[in-house]
């Protein structure tokens, strides 16, 4: 022990020991000969870390919790390497020890500290041999690899999911026979020589073609009704009992969920590769089939389970939940980068709306899969017009001042509109939830899929696709424009800009039916965002902004054409050319609307202002986004998926909400008052007496304590780790009975006689997170959100008083809320 | 669908590809040279469709070759009301993936069909092996690889172990989303 020189000093016996798995560890109950395994494996560059970490002890601050482990002092070196060797995870431990069960919160102290323990490991073997070299620099880059091939992954199935659903929402309107690949803007690729104002070329076939009949007329019309119809309901129903076979799963947009998993829940199956294929066929479907839904949202759902499944192909990841959620970070932001074609409004959206916990590290790796995936979209070119989505428009008129006027009214209007879907939408899902309605899943699906086709066809705008009318509203009327939407008697004698011009018919009889469609998709949309089909919301919320917001703007373009003398316009718009946008009031009411329903602020203006590639037109979008958050709130306190999480009462601990009340940990915990604390004894309890205990009591988790009358604090103990080990101990070790000893710390010297112990130390947690009896709860709380505890164990001069669970936690919030708290999901 | 794609299928392998589909384009709107040379005002507007390389892709390069003849000596003002961009694409990508995407569908639709109508069936017969498999399964989470029953092959016997941990999953995921509605409102 000479050559450990730093062997009086706790921190460096502790911080040694960790360098010491792999050799000690495969039996962490070994008993003699750790002293010696220790100088065997002392390395150079470690004794310089030993050294330092004695100098400033708290730059291992994790570690320092576990100097306790030196109360007995001859043991204390192994019990610790013992202890880290077992939060290892690697081959030769007990299977399944880490893991945790469906519906139950991860524990991202312990985990991180996993990770951390395997990563030490693997520097200290690095000098070992050129093969643990290599295995070092893998697991250096694993992480950005693993973001690599979610990137592509997340480009490769946006693009499929664009083009199936860009083919088949045509399929609904007729067919290209010469190849049927080809929807109808590429079937008309190469025709030459038409007029515009026919959309239809001669390669394309409408239904009443194909049937032999006219192109135009009554008989036609009733044709392609029937067809359009017919086509909804197949591939809505082909949407709805797919998703019933295969994998419930993957109904629904899927964010509030991933919300909640990327807060540390765990859902199993949840992103799972039935629930990916489903999800990307079902939402095909489900958009051709003209319900009023999007595929954003659940294309999030995706890229996550494209990073949950391929983070399996790197243990680091795919084995510690903690680290797992970095990916899926990482995921979400690829997921809407391909959505939106806005690789930072993905990182954005990541950061603001879904992640949780979102180090620095996380944040490059995110950028770095946004933009791979942004990037393998591209090349995929799945629209042809060389850009990730639809709806992508380019303006280059200046803004005038005045007309942050009516960019903030369309602000407000937006966050009224926001607050009537969110109110009006939960709603109908209580109502589905608690209802005979929610016992008829793919009936209710059919029966929407039918009124919104019957409904939708007789109008132009709701009748095609909604990336196609946000494109519409959002576009500027050029020469190429021929929709009714644009018709202003212009004489194309200027041909530098486009004059200033009065609304012809076809304007306001588009305003009219544009007045309808929102009304219908408002409607819709309500009745369709919550149905057992994979369905988004981005694009419905998108077309409810972009509708007034382009009536507000072709308004306030007549005012000017009107009055140009008048004291708002005569500075600004006097000299004769067009100086109102409408396409970029419908941009602004769209964000509205959006944010309105979100609640997103800065991602949703970074979003918007890469849709139209240019900066210039931050500030209005800025100003619709606040003003419509502030009426947002006003009106209703959450967004959306927050009040998606509270409906289905995830477990979810928002951070944004502050815990106001004025109670102490004391009156949270369990037990409550009359009742007993279940613990477990640190050396006195046979394997009989745990199991007795385990059988008795459903806790999750039980604190290991000197002894019943003591009840000073030793450790915390899971219930499944307990499980898993005495199973493992049992099949394992021999002469394992009922009668031995359970062994979870204390001094080893004076052992009964009987069948040998079982030794658990490496199961127990010796750094459980405590509280006093007195401590607030806002304390409580914010201990829980910011370190992501699962449990916290309460004492009271120093004894084990009882226990706050992450559950107690939020049934007390609820309560305080005046809400249910029998309604929290959890297991 | 299935009548539908074995019918478009069955046109593609016999031939019928006669178009030509180019992978690039130069596409122009413009108004029909008529509104122009005589002032009038007309919504009619005429789309030109050429094979041009990307920068002669412009009225000069693809409009005037065609129309000069009409427009002679007033180019410059015909010529500025014309919207020409240039677009590519890549056919065998979208060919590739509208098939996959309808395989991946029939071969779901077909598999669904199979677990409704045929699957009880044999699952009946097989009704005492599969009981011993799931009671066996459930303790098997502690460990240890199933142990093999003897009537079946190896491989096929892994299949079915895993076909119904996967069904009893999803009999999972049913009952909390369909019957119990505590998740996905």
């Amino acid at each position: 022990m000479e050559r450990f020189p730093l062997k009086t000093s706790k921190m460096a016996t502790t911080y040694q020991s960790v360098y010491k798995k792999g050799t000690g560890s495969s039996n962490g109950y070994s008993g003699q000969g750790g002293d010696d395994d220790m100088v065997s494996i002392k390395a150079g560059p470690h004794r310089a870390a030993d050294s330092s970490s004695a100098s400033t002890p708290t730059s291992h601050g994790t570690f320092q919790l576990y100097e306790h482990g030196t109360r007995y002092s001859d043991a204390s070196a192994h019990w610790d390497a013992v202890m880290f060797s077992g939060m290892q995870g690697e081959g030769d431990d007990i299977p399944g020890i880490g893991q945790y069960d469906d519906f139950h919160t991860i524990d991202w102290q312990r985990d991180i500290a996993r990770d951390r323990m395997r990563h030490r490991y693997i520097v200290k073997k690095r000098q070992d041999s050129i093969w643990d070299l290599i295995k070092g620099a893998h697991d250096a880059w694993s992480g950005w690899v693993c973001v690599l091939l979610v990137g592509v992954c997340t480009g490769v199935v946006a693009g499929v999911i664009d083009i199936g659903a860009s083919w088949m929402t045509d399929l609904k309107f007729g067919i290209c026979p010469q190849a049927f690949w080809f929807n109808r803007e590429q079937c008309c690729w190469s025709n030459d020589e038409v007029t515009v104002d026919h959309d239809n070329c001669s390669q394309w076939l409408t239904w009443p073609q194909v049937f032999g009949e006219s192109r135009d007329g009554a008989g036609a019309y009733i044709v392609s009704y029937l067809f359009y119809i017919v086509w909804a309901l197949i591939f809505a129903a082909l949407s709805a009992s797919l998703v019933r076979m295969f994998a419930p799963y993957a109904c629904g947009s899927g964010i509030p969920e991933i919300k909640t998993i990327l807060s540390g829940f765990i859902i199993r199956g949840y992103l799972g590769k039935w629930t990916l294929i489903i999800k990307v066929v079902g939402l095909i479907l489900s958009v051709s089939s003209g319900l009023s839904l999007g595929k954003e949202g659940p294309m999030v759902h995706i890229a996550s389970c494209l990073g949950n499944i391929l983070s399996y192909l790197f243990p680091k990841y795919g084995r510690n939940e903690a680290k797992k959620r970095e990916i899926l970070s990482a995921a979400a932001a690829a997921g809407v980068s391909v959505a939106f074609g806005a690789p930072i409004g993905g990182v954005l959206f990541s950061l603001e709306e879904v992640s949780y916990y979102f180090p620095l590290k996380t944040l490059w790796r995110s950028f770095f899969c946004a933009l791979i995936a942004a990037f393998i979209l591209r090349s995929i070119n799945p629209f042809g017009n060389e850009h990730l989505v639809l709806f992508y428009v380019e303006y280059n008129k200046p803004w005038k001042f005045f007309e942050l006027i009516p960019f903030i009214a369309l602000g407000i209007i937006g966050g009224c509109i926001a607050t009537i879907f969110i109110k009006a939408n939960i709603y109908w899902c209580r109502y589905r939830k608690y209802s005979k309605l929610g016992q008829y899943p793919v009936t209710e699906v059919l029966v929407v899929t039918l009124i919104t086709a019957i409904i939708a066809y007789p109008n132009p705008y709701t009748r095609m696709n909604t990336s196609q009318l946000i494109y519409l509203l959002f576009n500027q009327c050029g020469i190429s424009n021929n929709d009714p939407l644009c018709d202003y008697p212009r004489n194309y004698t200027d041909v530098n800009s486009i004059e200033k011009a009065a609304a012809g018919d076809g304007v306001y009889t588009a305003m009219w039916l544009l007045t309808l469609a929102l009304i219908l998709k408002l409607v819709m949309t309500v009745f369709t965002f919550g149905i057992k089909v994979p369905c988004g919301l981005f694009i419905p919320s998108l077309a409810l902004g972009a509708i007034p917001g382009r009536i507000v703007g072709i308004g306030v373009e007549q005012l000017a054409y009107r009055y140009p003398k008048s004291w708002l316009f005569s500075g600004e718009c006097s000299a004769g050319d067009d100086c109102i946008t409408p396409g970029l009031y419908a941009m602004v009411g769209a964000a509205a609307v959006l944010g309105g329903v979100t609640r997103m602020t800065v991602s949703l203006v970074v979003i918007m202002f890469e849709l139209t590639g240019g900066v210039r037109y931050i500030v209005p979008l800025m100003a619709a986004a606040m003003a419509s958050k502030w009426v947002g709130d006003a009106l209703g306190r959450q967004g959306i998926y927050d009040a998606h999480i509270a409906l289905n009462g995830y477990p979810f601990l928002d951070s944004k909400d502050e815990f106001q009340h004025t109670s102490l940990a004391a009156d949270v915990m369990q037990p409550k008052r009359n009742e007993t604390l279940s613990v477990i004894t640190q050396d006195s309890m046979t394997v009989d007496d745990v199991e007795t205990l385990l059988k008795e009591t459903e806790h999750n988790g039980y604190p290991v304590v000197v002894s019943k009358e003591s009840q000073y604090l030793v450790g915390f103990v899971l219930r499944r780790d307990l499980n898993l080990a005495i199973a493992n101990a049992r099949r394992t070790m021999d002469g394992i009975c009922g009668q031995s000893i359970v062994i979870f710390a204390g001094p080893t010297q004076s052992l009964p006689p009987g069948p040998p112990p079982l030794p658990l130390t490496r199961i127990l947690d010796l750094a459980p997170i405590t509280v006093t009896d007195q401590t607030p709860m806002e304390t409580v709380v914010d201990m829980f959100r910011k370190l992501g505890l699962r449990q916290t164990l309460v004492t009271h001069n120093g004894r084990l008083l009882g226990v706050i669970t992450k559950k107690d936690v939020l049934r007390h919030v609820k309560q305080m809320d005046n809400e249910d708290p029998s309604s929290v999901l959890f297991n | 669908m299935l009548r539908l794609s074995s019918l478009l299928i069955l046109t593609v392998f016999l031939g019928y590809v006669s178009a030509s589909y180019e992978d690039k384009r130069c596409k122009c709107v413009c108004p029909s040279p008529a509104t122009v040379l005589n002032n009038t005002v007309g919504s009619d507007r005429k789309l030109y469709i050429g094979n041009v390389p990307p920068n002669m892709c412009n009225c000069d390069g693809l409009i005037l070759p065609r129309v000069g003849d009409l427009v002679k000596g007033r180019e410059q003002e015909f010529c500025p009301r014309c919207e020409c961009k240039y677009e590519n694409r890549n056919t065998t990508i979208i060919k590739v993936v509208v098939i996959i995407v309808l395989w991946v569908i029939m071969l779901l639709v077909a598999y669904m069909g199979f677990l409704i109508c045929l699957d009880p069936l044999i699952n009946k017969r097989a009704k005492a092996s599969y009981q011993e498999h799931t009671n066996e399964d459930d303790e098997s989470t502690l460990g240890g690889p199933s142990q093999p029953i003897s009537s079946r092959g190896n491989v096929l016997n892994r299949v079915t172990h895993q076909q119904d941990k996967w069904k009893r999953q999803v009999r999972e995921q049913r009952r909390n989303i369909y019957d119990r509605h505590t998740m996905l409102n």
